[in-house]
Order: C-alpha cells, then sequence, then structure tokens
C-alpha cells in the first residue's frame, strides 16, 4: 500500500475505535477518566481559572469576540497581500521596523488567520453552545473553555508571526505556536467529550459532526506521523487535506445544520443527507484546500516536501477526492432545504446571519468542482493548473468556510450574549460589503491569475503589466471583505453592550400587528405577506353579508 | 394614495426632532475648513498652505503607496471598535 492509503486505513480505524469507546465508554476507568478531566480542566489550573466568569454562555461570547476580531486581521493580510502580488515594495517602508513582507508570507499568514483565528474561533464557539443543547446537559466546564479561547488566539498570533519569519533567535516559532494549538484543542476537545458523556438523549447528526470533526483532527495528525508519510509530500498534502475536511469541513457541517433549523424554525430536512455528509467527510478526501501540504508540514516543525505521489496514491487521492462530492452536495441541499422550509422562499428576515449560511452553502458546490479540478491536476507529473490554486483557496475560505462560521456565530449571538446585535441594517450592510467584497475581489484575483498563466505559457516577456492592472482591482474590490468585517465586529461588540435584550420584543415597521390580520374580501397570501404579515399572524375572516345596508343604529 | 381617504394626507405637520450637536459640529468644521482652504487658495495662490506643508514632507518615503490609504481605513476602523469597548464599558 502507498503512503496514503495506508495512512487512511488507520485513520479509519482510529476513528471507528473513537467511535466505539464514545459509545461504550471506557468500562471501569469511566469514572475515574471523568473525575481527573474534570480536575485537569478546572481544580489544576490554580488561580488562573478564577480570572474568567463561568456564566451560561461566557465561553461562546469569548470565542466569538475574538473569532470576528481574527476575520478582521485575516481580511486585512488578505488585502494587503493582493495589493503587494501587483505592488511589491508598497509596504517597504515598514523596512525600517524589520517587518519586511512579501505577497506570499501576507497570504500564507492570512490563511492561519482566517481558518484557525476566524473561522476556528467562531466554530469552537458555537459548538460550545451547541453541543450542550444537542445533548441535553451543560457543558462540562464554562470557564475553561473561556480561558482556553486566550491561549488559542495566542497560538494564533505566533503562527501569523511564523508564517512571515519561522525562524526567530534560532528558535522555530512554528513549533511553540503548534504547541499552544494542541493544548487548546485538547481542553476543547476533553471539554466536549466530558458534556457528551453527560447526555440526557441521544445526539443528533450535528452533534456527531461537530464532535467528529474535532476528534478527526488529532488523530489525522496521529495517523501520519505513526505510518511516517507525514515526511513525504503526499503524506503532508493528505494531512492538510483530511484536516480540512474533518476539523473545518465536518464542524462546519454541525453548525450549518443546526443553525439553518434554528434560525429558520424549520426541522432539518433530511436526516440520511446528514449521515451521508458525516461518513463521507470522514472517508473521502475533501478537495478544497492548498494543492500543497505546506501547513501542515510547517506546524509539525517537519522540511516541506513537494507533491510528488506514486501512481498507486495518485489514484487512491483523485477517487476520494471524487467521492467527496457527495458529502459536499448532501450538506449543501441539506442546509438550502432547511432554510427554505415548505415555504417558497419565505424567510425570517430577522434572523442575522441567515443570509452567509445561504451564501455559504451555495457557493459549496461550485467551489468543490473547481478545487476538484485544480487538485487533480496538481497530482499530475506537470501540472498546469497551479497558478490559480492559492486564489481558489481564498474563495474557499472566504465564500464558503467564513460566511457559514460566521453566519452560525451571528445567529447564535442574541442566545449566547443575551442581547441582539445592534443594528439588523449594519448586519444586512455588513453581509454584502463581506459577502460582494469577497466574491467580487477574489473573481478578479483569478482573472489576473488567468492572465498570467496564459502570457506566460504564451512565453510573453513582459507579462506583469495586464495582469498587475487587474490585480489591482481586484485587491480594491476585497477591501469590502475587510469593511465587512469591521462593520460586523462593531455590531457585534456595540450589541453586547446596547443591543436590545432578547427577552423584550423589538418595534417591527409593519403597521399590521402580528397577532392578526382581518381578511375583508378574499385576496392572495401574497398579499396578506406583501401588507407586513408574519407566519405567526393570525387570519380572521370579518363576516360579509349580501343584505341590503342601512344607516347605522346610534 | 388618494387625498380624500384620511385626514391627515395633505396637511402639514411640524415634527419636533433636531440634528445632534456633533453632526452640526461637524458639518460647520467641513464647511469652514474648504472655505478656508480656497480663500487660502486665491489669497496666496503661490504659497503652500502653513503647518500642513511642514509636517507632511515627513511622510515622504512612508505613505509612498495607494495601500496606505486603505490602511488607515483598517485602523480607523479598528480604533473605532476598542473606543467603542472603552467607552461602552465605563459607561454608567
Amino acid at each position: 500500500m502507498g503512503d496514503v492509503l495506508t495512512s487512511l486505513v488507520l485513520f479509519w480505524g482510529l476513528m471507528l475505535l473513537t467511535y466505539f469507546l464514545m459509545q461504550n465508554g471506557l468500562s471501569i476507568f469511566n469514572d475515574v477518566t471523568k473525575a481527573m478531566s474534570h480536575f485537569m480542566l478546572e481544580k489544576a489550573l490554580g488561580p488562573g481559572i478564577d480570572l474568567v466568569e463561568g456564566r451560561d454562555g461566557s465561553a461562546s461570547k469569548a470565542w466569538f469576540i475574538q473569532g470576528m476580531l481574527w476575520l478582521i486581521a485575516a481580511s486585512t493580510l488578505v488585502f494587503e497581500g493582493l495589493w503587494l502580488k501587483q505592488d511589491p515594495t508598497a509596504l517597504h517602508s515598514l523596512s525600517a521596523w524589520g517587518y519586511d513582507p512579501t505577497a506570499n508570507s501576507l497570504i500564507y499568514a492570512s490563511n492561519y488567520a482566517a481558518l484557525y483565528g476566524g473561522i476556528g474561533m467562531l466554530l469552537i464557539g458555537s459548538s460550545l453552545h451547541i453541543m450542550p443543547r444537542l445533548a441535553d446537559t451543560k457543558l462540562a466546564s464554562e470557564r475553561n473553555a473561556t480561558l482556553v479561547s486566550f491561549l488559542w488566539t495566542l497560538s494564533v498570533l505566533v503562527l501569523v508571526v511564523a508564517a512571515h519569519d519561522s525562524e526567530i533567535l534560532g528558535v522555530n516559532i512554528f513549533l511553540i505556536g503548534t504547541g499552544m494549538h494542541v493544548l487548546g484543542f485538547i481542553a476543547i476537545v476533553i471539554n466536549l467529550l466530558l458534556t457528551i458523556s453527560e447526555r440526557q438523549r441521544t445526539l443528533p447528526i450535528p452533534g456527531w459532526l461537530i464532535i467528529m470533526g474535532m476528534l478527526a483532527d488529532p488523530i489525522s495528525t496521529a495517523a501520519t506521523i505513526i505510518t511516517g508519510s507525514i515526511q513525504v509530500g503526499a503524506g503532508q498534502w493528505l494531512l492538510a487535506h483530511m484536516i480540512g475536511g474533518t476539523f473545518f469541513f465536518a464542524t462546519a457541517a454541525g453548525v450549518a445544520l443546526y443553525a439553518s433549523s434554528s434560525a429558520s424554525g424549520n426541522p432539518l430536512w433530511s436526516r440520511s443527507l446528514g449521515a451521508a455528509t458525516l461518513v463521507g467527510a470522514l472517508a473521502t478526501i475533501n478537495p478544497i484546500g492548498d494543492s500543497n501540504g505546506m501547513m501542515a508540514a510547517d506546524m509539525l516543525g517537519v522540511t516541506f516536501e513537494q507533491l510528488q505521489p506514486s501512481s498507486q496514491d495518485s489514484i487512491v487521492m483523485a477517487f476520494l477526492m471524487a467521492l467527496a462530492i457527495i458529502p459536499i452536495m448532501a450538506l449543501a441541499a441539506n442546509v438550502m432545504m432547511t432554510l427554505r422550509g415548505g415555504d417558497a422562499f419565505i424567510e425570517n428576515s430577522d434572523s442575522a446571519g441567515i443570509a452567509e449560511l445561504n451564501l455559504g452553502a451555495s457557493m459549496l458546490l461550485p467551489l468543490a468542482a473547481a478545487s476538484l479540478f485544480v487538485q487533480s491536476d496538481a497530482l499530475a507529473a506537470a501540472p498546469e493548473l497551479s497558478g490559480i490554486a492559492p486564489t481558489l483557496l481564498l474563495l474557499g475560505i472566504w465564500l464558503v468556510l467564513v460566511p457559514i462560521s460566521l453566519g452560525a456565530a451571528l445567529h447564535l449571538f442574541p442566545t449566547v450574549t443575551g442581547r441582539n446585535l445592534l443594528s439588523r441594517n449594519r448586519a444586512r450592510w455588513a453581509y454584502w460589503m463581506m459577502g460582494g467584497g469577497a466574491f467580487l475581489g477574489l473573481t478578479v484575483s483569478m482573472m489576473s491569475d488567468l492572465i498570467d498563466m496564459a502570457l506566460i505559457e504564451a512565453a510573453v516577456d513582459d507579462s506583469s503589466a495586464l495582469a498587475a492592472d487587474v490585480q489591482a482591482v481586484g485587491a480594491i474590490l476585497f477591501y469590502g471583505a475587510v469593511v465587512g468585517a469591521i462593520m460586523h465586529t462593531l455590531n457585534a461588540v456595540s450589541g453586547l453592550f446596547r443591543g436590545a435584550r432578547v427577552d423584550t420584543d423589538r418595534a417591527t415597521s409593519s403597521s399590521i400587528t402580528t397577532e392578526a390580520y382581518s381578511l375583508a374580501s378574499p385576496t392572495s397570501v401574497r398579499k396578506i405577506l406583501a401588507g407586513g404579515a408574519s407566519l405567526d399572524t393570525t387570519v380572521v375572516p370579518v363576516g360579509e353579508s349580501d343584505d341590503a345596508g342601512s344607516a347605522t343604529e346610534l | 394614495m388618494s387625498e380624500g381617504g384620511s385626514g391627515t394626507v395633505g396637511e402639514f405637520i411640524q415634527g419636533e426632532e433636531e440634528p445632534s450637536s456633533s453632526w452640526v459640529v461637524l458639518a460647520f468644521g467641513l464647511v469652514t475648513s474648504l472655505t478656508l482652504l480656497i480663500l487660502h487658495g486665491i489669497l496666496y495662490p503661490s504659497r503652500d498652505l502653513p503647518v500642513i506643508s511642514e509636517i507632511l514632507p515627513m511622510f515622504d518615503g512612508v505613505f509612498d503607496s495607494g495601500i496606505w490609504f486603505f490602511i488607515l481605513g483598517v485602523m480607523g476602523g479598528v480604533f473605532a471598535i476598542i473606543a467603542t469597548m472603552l467607552t461602552e464599558a465605563t459607561s454608567e
């Protein structure tokens, strides 16, 4: 068996073992393990744990706010990276301070900031709220989860610095960042496992997607290290895609399925599609991601190797990537049908985040199909589409993972904090700025990549002039995503203090009361809805008579 | 909308709202600045602006790319978030 298949078989075996242990427990060691884990999460931290509060929702709130702040940093880094692609000396004045970024280093750093800072923190924040509700219990340690959010932020900060310059004073700081990241990750996974162990009912599919997605991250890393495939390019590529397909895709799928039902008020459309997403996420290789395993190699401190798979590995990788379209289609269909429900596009416009969830689900399939072509091409001896791979990765991040994680966080925000976002209008503006900026900016950037590739292929000497002009437009358009991220964060931070409390009704702009709509004459449902009635409005038929009218008696 | 259906339609109604003082000051400041700039251009056509023309050369070689305008926007946004956190946390 090749490196890829060996690692995958071990990964599948370990995941099955994990599932078995979660269902059946550790026999006589159950109580000891639980007590020990509880102790490690709180008492073992000494006075440090008293620095944070343990109220319901405080952990999710901390993860949400920090995740949103990371989205600002990540979008700024992407914007700067796109700009420097056409103007490499734009930030040269910062070299006086010892900071000399390049387009590649900025975009590489933005991947850490977006994936682990923004998306990772928003997904974990949502999971900390969702899992106890699905298990009908409380989070094992609210205080530990709050405290760990700061450790996680610190780890992302170190990784972002390391992406610019991995060695400081002769020390590989990637390993320091990874160490802190692993510590935080273990604490969160133990916290969630303890929560699930106290479950009062069967865990629904979104819950399994979240916990299996979380567990698959360390298990896939262990599998590639045990088999030794982490030393070769194919193994590094595999690990990057396994983490992308499990921690990011599966966890995002669980969060999206929960949020789509909770936000729209509709039941989850299909349980079997949910199960297909769960099994498919673990059994296949998600094509969305980078065309090399540099992030995996750097974070584990091994030498980065180019992707040069054997023919057997290539077949396995291509086959499993093609199969991954099944869970991706299942998730997109399930989320969109759940959001729509049985009605004809009647949305609950009051719930922030639905638009983002809809955008993420809509972009999932087209970007997965495009990634499949690019990743399949990367397996060839002479790849032809490698020029657009970095931009395609950015599209996957900013049009699928960010909208889904941010949409879920915005929807859960009122439940978690007890207050609504400050302004629905600002949330709508931020959605259009962020979604539009990312879509237009990255699409135009991809046009620039394609121009570059075509001119290089045609052996044109000065290939940069035309592509650079287009790239400048792409960077400026992407600035909308930066503004959108700032508006979302400002809306959430202001909402924490001045947002309407969730237990008080907000004033509506409708002149028709939500309680009743008097139906004086036959009319269409469309007209009633257009008049401001909602799904909860009671339609009261007013009695009609064909008798001749007469003066009202006083 | 028909005018005969309701007694309020077609009548003049006086509201009680006024623009906030901060917006009035900002608008007044903007108009004053523009006026003084134009006046300076007319009265001293070939001379640099006082103070500003001495400060700007200090940034030569620093803000020499259009990207800095965008980065200043981001910094403004981040400062707005920090200011919101500080003022909201310390307000009554």
